[in-house]
């Protein structure tokens, strides 16, 4: 199959700093990354949520663009912005008229080469991250659920288990000289990659990201912390109170096979028997069938996007008068299913279609308004963690590829009770009752 | 300060010359039974995006019940007469589809997206939903029971009851005043109602068929002549509604969340609907407010004082009315310093003319990003839907840009006189009445609400 194909130009500066420049000039649009490659799992212990809210620092100020004047020169000039804090990256991202490029790449060189930050812009955004965190997880029904909650019942390496957004001690505790250190050990060139995308020629770009970022000298790389996970022997399991729902939820977390395998393949592809919308077995079993569970739904999160140890996650809210036990015996039902028969031929097909179509649409996809994202996000992935941003035009082949028997083999040597962790949320009033 | 070596400018690049923007070309056709169609070619990935819209949806039939039209939409995917619930799904995985089905206020829509090659299968399927659903009882009964428990969990989330208050206090008996159903009503809810509204709504003559994406126009064209020319009926006869309430005076709504640690603000007065000519003005005037990161607002109340993560401000036209709010959750100890900051910025616009430098800045913004929705599949959709079911000018999208960078201080002075109706807001705040009662009625007559609507 000939598939849907990107033209790229990669190249590397002087300086260690990568560059992706896709060139598609259909709209006088330009779309730009900046990625890192330091996200919340190797931020410094006692420090946790400290990458999100040094995100959160980097638009506060530059040598050359104080305070607020990185948002009004990118919104003034008819674009958008934002940044996000991921396991293993972190990334800053603008999307512009074409006219401008120069002013984008501009502001990010400014801000690789010399944050400009003081004690007032760190009490303010702690503020701001805290109202962050209450309104996304404090306050909410089901708040930060699972992908707070899972990570210190499934893993046992402090870089996995830990409160990615933060302890609010944690981030009371983080001053400037935290600030500056993380910056002058992970925002240098020699661990970043500069990806433009949209109404520019690729020589152009290749040019526009020497001249604006060449001369910021390389950092001494320090060693990352190791993230790997020690052995699982056994099931875990732990207890989260809901203060808002009304039903009681479950997750359920698989530790799945290293990235970029065979059986990694074939897991994604069982990710989508399992969770595939609708035609989910999880969703078709649990909520249509069943109808034991008024939601169930999950994955494998940004598959593509995670370099080290992860789970894939059922999320689950049932009815309560169904309890965690016969609905947990509801979903392992449908996991023995996979296990003792496998898939049929024919459902690995549709799969695979629509896995291609999927991923045609990530491809394309934006977010936030902001055209592109998807692309950029996969080529920033494929660039920091394989050194092959090509991979965008590759990768699709390995999981068309993938064999009825090896869905079957990856379902019964990774989607084991030692395998897996399960957090189970009640809502306060139910469990209440429940010890009466 | 960590500081490199500098050697760059330090002033920002200016922009360079701007390359213009050149909408794509759409074909706009009516087949014979009343449909409206409109295509456009987007070749960027090998996929198209679509979207079937009727222009009637949950409030033209709130008399009955309210949430109806959703009911209908969710249960209308759930079996046709020639596929159960389960070959559906399974047969849009086959080809590769997504597939939404829901209604809002106004309109009712089934939205799709797929592979080119598989086009005809996917547009098959959509011609079945709209045309021979046929709503099996037992999944109407499973899908009252899942709506019932979504019910219950919507009144958990601060946001959802701040904008069901809103809603309430600015429509009164209007059927834009309810937003979602009670327990009672869904489990009130027959088979018949959905089935009559299926018959009323899913007409030829009231629908809109929208695609974009990687095909040929003609070839499409005569796909969708071939699949959908046969079908015949109607638009419902349009119904009178009760005028809006009108409420004068500020007054303040609280509704009591025992426990919550933050606070959900919501305030808004009415406004205007998209087909009015202050639609422009009024655009950018929020965006100047409160619409932008770059605006008043975020930057007085998140990053000047750090009271809030996500303030905003926005117009929301609904097709008869449309009304201006202002959210922000907050922490409990600042709501009546935030809501002071609120109406300090409204009380600023509506009393000093905005500085010229400040309002070239939102003109590039607001047209600058009005054409980035060019550069996707569904972004380029959703313009053309929203051009079309607003019934709009056909050059709405070339012009708006010169429209926008038109506008002078004096309109945005005027435009914010007239609709930032900062005496007569009404007040919306979620949270803790023990925290925050006291700070929220210095800002007008205090009510108390628990989360089911009643009055404590």
């Amino acid at each position: 199959v000939n598939h849907h194909q990107i033209a790229m130009e990669y190249t590397t500066l002087s300086n260690g700093l990568k560059v992706v420049v896709v060139p598609d000039t259909s709209a006088p649009v330009v779309t730009v990354g900046l990625y890192y490659k330091i996200g919340f799992r190797l931020e410094p212990q006692g420090r946790s949520g400290f990458a999100h809210l040094f995100e959160h620092m980097m638009f506060q100020g530059s040598a050359n663009a104080p305070k607020m004047q990185h948002i009004k020169l990118i919104n003034s000039s008819g674009g958008l912005l934002n940044g996000s804090t991921h396991y293993d990256v972190t990334n800053y991202y603008e999307s512009v008229p074409s006219n401008a490029l120069d002013r984008v790449l501009w502001l990010e060189a400014d801000r690789m080469r010399a944050l400009k930050v003081d004690d007032e812009n760190l009490r303010n955004q702690r503020d701001v991250v805290k109202e962050e965190v209450r309104v996304n997880v404090m306050n909410q029904p089901y708040g930060g659920f699972p992908w707070l909650d899972l990570p210190p019942v499934a893993f046992r390496n402090w870089a996995n288990a830990h409160n990615f957004y933060g302890d609010f001690a944690d981030l009371d505790a983080a001053d400037l000289a935290d600030v500056q250190a993380f910056f002058k050990t992970y925002y240098v060139p020699n661990n970043a990659v500069l990806l433009v995308l949209g109404d520019v020629k690729a020589d152009e770009g290749v040019a526009l990201a020497q001249k604006y970022f060449g001369d910021i000298p390389a950092g001494p790389l320090l060693p990352f912390a190791d993230a790997r996970e020690p052995e699982q022997k056994e099931e875990r399991r732990g207890e989260v109170e809901e203060k808002f729902g009304t039903l009681p939820a479950m997750a359920i977390g698989y530790n799945i096979p290293e990235r970029r395998t065979t059986d990694w393949c074939a897991m994604a592809l069982l990710d989508q028997a399992l969770h595939g919308g609708r035609a989910g077995r999880l969703y078709r079993e649990l909520v249509l069938e069943k109808q034991i569970a008024v939601e169930a739904d999950g994955g494998i999160d940004d598959i593509f996007g995670y370099n080290g140890p992860t789970q894939m996650v059922t999320r689950i809210l049932h009815k309560p008068e169904y309890s965690a036990e016969k609905t947990l015996s509801a979903f392992d039902a449908v996991i023995g299913e996979i296990q003792e028969h496998g898939i049929s031929e024919d459902e690995l097909q549709q799969l695979k279609v629509k896995w291609r179509s999927d991923y045609y649409s990530t491809l394309e996809g934006g977010r936030g308004g902001m055209p592109r994202y998807g692309l950029m996000h996969l080529l920033a992935c494929f660039t920091l963690f394989d050194n092959q941003p090509q991979l965008v035009n590759s990768i699709l082949d390995g999981f068309l590829a993938v064999k009825r028997d090896e869905i079957q083999a990856v379902a019964r040597k990774y989607l084991r009770p030692a395998n897996r962790a399960i957090v189970f949320r009640a809502p306060a009033k139910v469990s209440a009752k429940e010890a009466a | 300060m960590a500081t490199r070596t500098a050697q760059l400018p330090t002033e920002a690049p200016a922009l360079t010359p701007e390359r213009p923007v050149t909408w794509p070309k759409r074909t706009k056709t009516r087949l014979s039974n009343g449909l409206e169609v409109i295509l456009a070619e987007s070749h960027a990935i090998p996929k198209f995006h679509g979207q079937l819209s009727f222009r009637s949806g949950n409030a033209a039939v709130v008399d009955r019940a309210p949430g109806l039209a959703e009911m209908t939409a969710t249960v209308a995917r759930t079996g046709t007469k020639q596929r159960v619930s389960r070959q559906i799904e399974e047969d849009l995985r086959r080809i590769g589809a997504d597939l939404s089905s829901s209604a809002g206020a106004d309109t009712t829509g089934i939205g799709f997206a797929g592979l080119s090659e598989l086009a005809d299968p996917l547009l098959g399927l959509v011609n079945e939903l709209a045309r021979e659903a046929a709503f099996p009882e037992p999944e109407f009964e499973r899908e009252r029971r899942q709506k019932l428990e979504e019910v219950k969990l919507d009144r958990t989330q601060p946001s959802f009851l701040a904008s069901e208050r809103l809603r309430k206090v600015l429509f009164g008996a209007h059927p834009y005043g309810i937003v979602a159903p009670s327990e009672a009503q869904v489990l009130g809810y027959k088979r018949t109602d959905l089935t009559q509204v299926y018959q009323e709504f899913y007409t030829p003559e009231n629908a809109l068929l929208v695609m974009v994406g990687d095909f040929d126009v003609p070839a499409m064209m005569r796909s969708i002549e071939k699949t959908f020319g046969a079908w015949a009926g109607k638009k419902p006869a349009p119904k009178a509604t009760a005028d809006p309430a009108q409420p004068k005076g500020r007054r303040v709504y609280l509704v009591h969340v025992p426990g919550a640690v933050q606070t959900q603000i919501l305030a808004g007065c009415h406004a205007i609907t998209r087909k009015h000519p202050d639609w422009i003005k009024i655009g950018l005037t929020n965006s100047l407010y409160g619409g932008a990161f770059n605006s008043r607002l975020v930057m007085n109340i998140r990053e000047d004082k750090g009271y809030t993560y996500s303030p905003r401000s926005g117009v929301n036209p609904l097709r008869q009315y449309g009304y201006f709010s202002i959210s922000a959750a907050v922490r409990n100890e600042v709501v009546a310093a935030s809501l002071t900051e609120i109406f300090y910025e409204l009380d600023k616009l509506r009393s000093v003319p905005v500085p010229e430098p400040e309002l070239a800045d939102a003109r590039n913004y607001l047209s600058g990003i009005f054409s980035m929705g060019l550069a996707t599949q569904d972004g380029l959709l959703s313009q053309l839907a929203t051009v079309a079911l607003n019934d709009l000018p056909d050059d709405y999208l070339e012009t708006y840009r010169e429209k926008v960078r038109a506008l002078k201080p004096a309109d945005l002075l005027g435009t914010a006189r007239k609709y930032f109706d900062s005496a007569n807001m009404q007040i919306v705040v979620v949270g803790d009445r023990t925290q925050i009662e006291d700070q929220a009625k210095l800002f007008g007559d205090l009510e108390v609400f628990d989360a089911q609507g009643n009055t404590l």
